[in-house]
C-alpha cells in the first residue's frame, strides 16, 4: 500500500513554544487513520499544517509523494486534499444546496467561470442533490445553512467536505457536541460517504475511534508516541500510561 | 433580518436570491417598457433631467453592491473608477478624428474599460486582504487619485476639470443626441444591459463563489478557491461598470470634475447603496432612486437635505441594516400566508403618526436654522405652504405639539403594530 499522506520530521512552534515537536507518519491510501490523543497535544494544529492553514517551521508533508511545503489551501485542496472544522464552517447565509454546489465547482472544472449559468447545468444539479441525497438534507435542500440544527450543520459540513471528489478527507473532531444518537448518526454518515478514501480524523470519542478507525496514532505533546491497529494501541503500555488508560476501560 | 426565513422546507424562502434555477425574466421585461414609457409620463426636461441622474445612479450603485453585498468588500474610494471612466471618455470626445469614428453609444464601453483597467492594477494588491484592510487601501488609493486630479492637469483639468462636446460623435441611425431625450434612452438601454449583466455575473460560478468568500473566505479556499482571485475578479468587474456609470455621466453632463471621483462622492454611492439594501439585487437600485430623489428634489426644498439624509442612513444601519429591500424582503413570509392586509390598518396608524411627528421634527430643525442663520430683521419664512414669523411663539408651539402628538401615537399604537405582525407571520391555527 502506497502513502497518501506522509510526515516526515514535522515541526512547528509558536514563537518559543514548541507545539510539534518532530512528527513522522504514513497514512496508506484508503485508510482511516484516526489522531487521539489529550486536549493541547498538538492534534488541531498537526491537521492545521497539513492543510496549509499554517506553515510548518521544519520537516516536510507529501500528498501522494509531493511536497506541500508552501502551497496554499487552495492549491492543496486541488491536489485532493479536503478537511472539515471543528468548529462548524459553512456558508451560513447560502443556501444548503447552494453550500453544497460551491464545493463542486471547482472539482467540475468551473474555475473561474463567469460566462456561464450555474443554474444551467444539469450535471452540478444532479451532482448536488446526490450529495444532499447521501448526508440526508434533501429536504433542507432551500433553507439558508445558518438556520440548520448543529446536527444538521456538522452533516452539511462533511458533505461540502467530500463533495468535491478529494480522495484524502481529514475531518476534525466531527462529533463534537453531539448528542449519542446524533454521534452514531455522523459515524453511519462518515463511514458510508468517506469509501473507498482516505480518511484522517482528530475524535475525541473512543467510541467514534474505535469503530472507525482501523489505525490509530497516539499524539501526547507535540509526538507520536504510539501508531498501529486499535488492537495494538489499546495494548500499548506507553499509551496507556500516557493517556488511554482510564478512557480505554470504559470499552 | 431572520424574518426573511421560514422554517418550513417545502415553502422555500429564497426563491428571489441569487442561486435559484430560474432567472425571472418577468420583472426584467416591466424594467424595459417602464424605462421605455417613463418620459412619457414625466415630460418636463427637469424630469428627464433627474431619471438620467437616477439611471446612473443606479449602474453605479449595482456595481458597488458588486463589491459590498455579493462579495464582501467595504470600498471608501469607489468613485475614483466611475470618474476615471467619465474623464477617459471625456478625452475621447475630445479626439475629434477617433470620436467622429464611433457612435457615442458605443463610448461607454470605453469608459468600462478604463474602469476596469484601474481596477486591475489596484486590485492586484487591494484585494489580498477583505475587512479592515481593504477599506483602509481603498480609502488611500481614493484620496491619492482625487489628488492627482490638481497634479494631473493634463488628464484631470485641474480644479475646473474637463469638458467636451457629445455630439460629435459619429450620428448614430441619424441621432446625433442633441437632446435630452436621446440621451435619456441611450443611458435607459445601458443601464438595462449593464443591470441585466450584473445580475447574470451573480448566477455565474464566479458570481457565486463571491457570495462564498463573502461569508466564509477560509471555507472557500479549502474548497478550491483562491479567495483574494475571486475577490479580485469582483473588483475588476464591478470597476467596468463603474467606469460605464462614469461615462453615462461624461455624455450626460459632458463636463468631468475633481467632484466626480472625491471620497465624498464615494460616500455617497455607499450610502445609496446601504439604504436601498445590500443583501438583494434589486436593493442598490431602490438606494438609487431614492436618494437621487433626495438629492435632487429634496434639496430643492430645503438646504438641510443632507442632515436629513444622514439621519435616515443612521437609522437604517442601526435598525434596518437590510435597507429598504431588506424592509420589502420582510414582508414575503406574511404574503406567503396571505395575511399581508392584516397590517395595513396597524401600519396606517402608526407610520402616519410617525410621519406627522417627523414633519414636525422636521419643522423644529427648519425653524431653528431659520432663527439662526436667516439675514437679520428676516423673520418671514415658508414651510409646508404656510407663511409665518418664525420669531413668534405660535409656530413653536404647534411644531413642538406635532411632533409630541405624532411620537406620542406612534409609541402608543407600536404594540399593536408588534401583535399585528406576529399574527401576520404566524400561520392559522399554528401555536403562538
Amino acid at each position: 500500500m502506497s502513502a497518501a499522506l506522509e510526515l516526515d520530521g514535522l515541526k512547528k512552534s509558536f514563537g518559543q513554544t514548541e507545539i510539534i515537536r518532530g512528527v513522522d507518519l504514513s497514512i496508506g491510501k484508503g485508510e482511516r487513520h484516526a489522531i487521539i490523543g489529550p486536549n493541547g497535544a498538538g492534534k488541531s494544529t498537526l491537521f492545521n499544517l497539513i492543510t496549509g492553514r499554517f506553515p510548518q517551521t521544519e520537516g516536510a508533508i507529501r500528498l501522494h509523494g509531493q511536497d506541500l511545503a508552501g502551497k496554499a489551501p487552495f492549491e492543496i485542496n486541488r491536489m485532493g486534499l479536503s478537511r472539515s472544522f471543528q468548529i462548524t464552517n459553512i456558508f451560513p447565509k447560502m443556501t444548503v444546496f447552494e453550500n453544497v454546489r460551491c464545493s463542486l465547482l471547482w472539482s467540475m472544472g468551473y474555475r473561474y467561470n463567469f460566462w456561464s449559468m450555474v443554474g444551467r447545468s444539469r450535471a452540478l444539479t444532479k451532482g448536488t442533490d446526490e450529495i444532499l441525497d447521501q448526508i440526508n438534507l434533501t429536504a433542507r435542500r432551500d433553507l439558508p445553512a445558518g438556520v440548520l440544527s448543529y446536527a444538521e450543520q456538522r452533516a452539511l459540513e462533511i458533505g461540502i467536505t467530500i463533495a468535491g471528489g478529494a480522495d484524502v478527507i481529514m475531518l476534525d473532531e466531527p462529533t463534537a457536541g453531539m448528542s449519542h444518537s446524533e454521534t452514531d448518526y455522523i459515524v453511519d454518515l462518515i463511514r458510508t460517504v468517506t469509501t473507498g478514501k482516505t480518511l484522517i480524523m482528530v475524535e475525541h470519542d473512543m467510541g467514534v475511534v474505535f469503530g472507525l478507525a482501523d489505525q490509530i496514532s497516539v499524539l501526547v505533546y507535540g509526538e507520536i508516541i504510539a501508531t498501529g491497529t486499535p488492537e495494538a494501541v489499546r495494548a500499548n503500555p506507553k499509551v496507556q500510561e500516557a493517556y488511554l488508560g482510564e478512557a480505554l476501560e470504559t470499552h | 433580518m431572520t424574518d426573511q426565513f421560514t422554517s418550513d422546507p417545502s415553502k422555500p424562502a429564497q426563491r428571489m436570491r441569487a442561486g435559484s434555477m430560474v432567472i425571472p425574466l418577468v420583472p426584467w421585461g416591466i424594467a424595459a417598457v417602464l424605462l421605455m414609457v417613463l418620459p412619457f409620463i414625466f415630460t418636463a426636461n427637469s424630469a428627464i433631467t433627474i431619471m438620467n441622474q437616477m439611471a446612473i445612479t443606479i449602474i453605479f450603485a449595482l456595481a458597488y453592491n458588486m463589491l459590498l453585498g455579493q462579495g464582501g468588500m467595504l470600498s471608501f474610494g469607489h468613485a475614483v473608477y466611475a470618474g476615471v471612466g467619465g474623464f477617459a471618455c471625456v478625452h475621447i470626445m475630445n479626439m475629434d478624428d477617433f470620436f467622429a469614428g464611433i457612435p457615442l453609444p458605443l463610448l461607454p464601453i470605453f469608459g468600462g474599460l478604463m474602469g476596469m483597467g484601474l481596477a486591475t492594477i489596484v486590485g492586484s494588491f487591494s484585494t489580498r486582504k477583505a475587512g479592515t484592510v481593504f477599506a483602509m487601501i481603498s480609502l488611500g488609493v481614493g484620496e491619492l487619485i482625487a489628488a492627482c486630479s490638481v497634479i494631473i492637469v493634463a488628464f484631470f483639468g485641474g480644479e475646473e476639470g474637463i469638458s467636451g462636446d457629445r455630439t460629435y460623435g459619429m450620428p448614430f441611425f441619424g441621432v446625433e443626441f442633441l437632446q435630452q431625450i436621446e440621451v435619456y434612452y441611450l443611458i435607459a438601454a445601458w443601464l438595462l444591459i449593464s443591470a441585466a449583466l450584473m445580475y447574470l455575473y451573480s448566477r455565474t460560478p464566479l458570481g457565486r463563489m463571491a457570495n462564498a468568500v463573502r461569508d466564509n473566505p477560509e471555507r472557500a479556499e479549502f474548497l478550491g478557491y483562491s479567495a483574494r482571485w475571486v475577490r479580485f475578479f469582483s473588483f475588476v468587474a464591478s470597476g467596468f461598470f463603474a467606469g460605464v456609470a462614469g461615462a453615462l455621466f461624461a455624455v450626460n453632463y459632458e463636463i468631468l470634475t475633481e467632484e466626480n471621483l472625491n471620497t465624498t462622492q464615494s460616500g455617497l454611492i455607499l450610502l445609496a447603496t446601504f439604504l436601498g439594501g445590500v443583501g438583494f439585487f434589486f436593493g442598490p437600485i431602490l438606494g438609487a432612486i431614492v436618494f437621487t430623489l433626495v438629492q435632487t428634489v429634496l434639496s430643492l426644498q430645503t438646504e438641510l437635505w443632507g442632515f436629513y439624509l444622514g439621519i435616515v442612513f443612521v437609522v437604517t444601519v442601526m435598525f434596518f441594516p437590510g435597507g429598504l429591500a431588506g424592509l420589502i424582503m420582510m414582508h414575503v413570509p406574511a404574503m406567503r400566508l396571505g395575511k399581508l392586509g392584516r397590517l395595513g390598518i396597524p401600519y396606517l396608524k402608526t407610520l402616519g403618526a410617525g410621519a406627522v411627528g417627523c414633519l414636525g421634527a422636521a419643522a423644529l430643525i427648519e425653524m431653528t436654522f431659520h432663527l439662526r442663520h436667516a439675514s437679520a430683521g428676516d423673520h418671514s419664512m415658508t414651510l409646508y405652504w404656510i407663511t409665518f414669523d418664525s420669531h413668534t411663539m405660535l409656530p413653536w408651539i404647534v411644531a413642538i405639539a406635532v411632533t409630541l402628538i405624532g411620537f406620542g401615537i406612534v409609541r402608543a399604537t407600536a404594540p399593536a403594530l408588534a401583535e399585528a405582525w406576529n399574527d401576520a407571520n404566524t400561520p392559522d391555527g399554528a401555536p403562538r
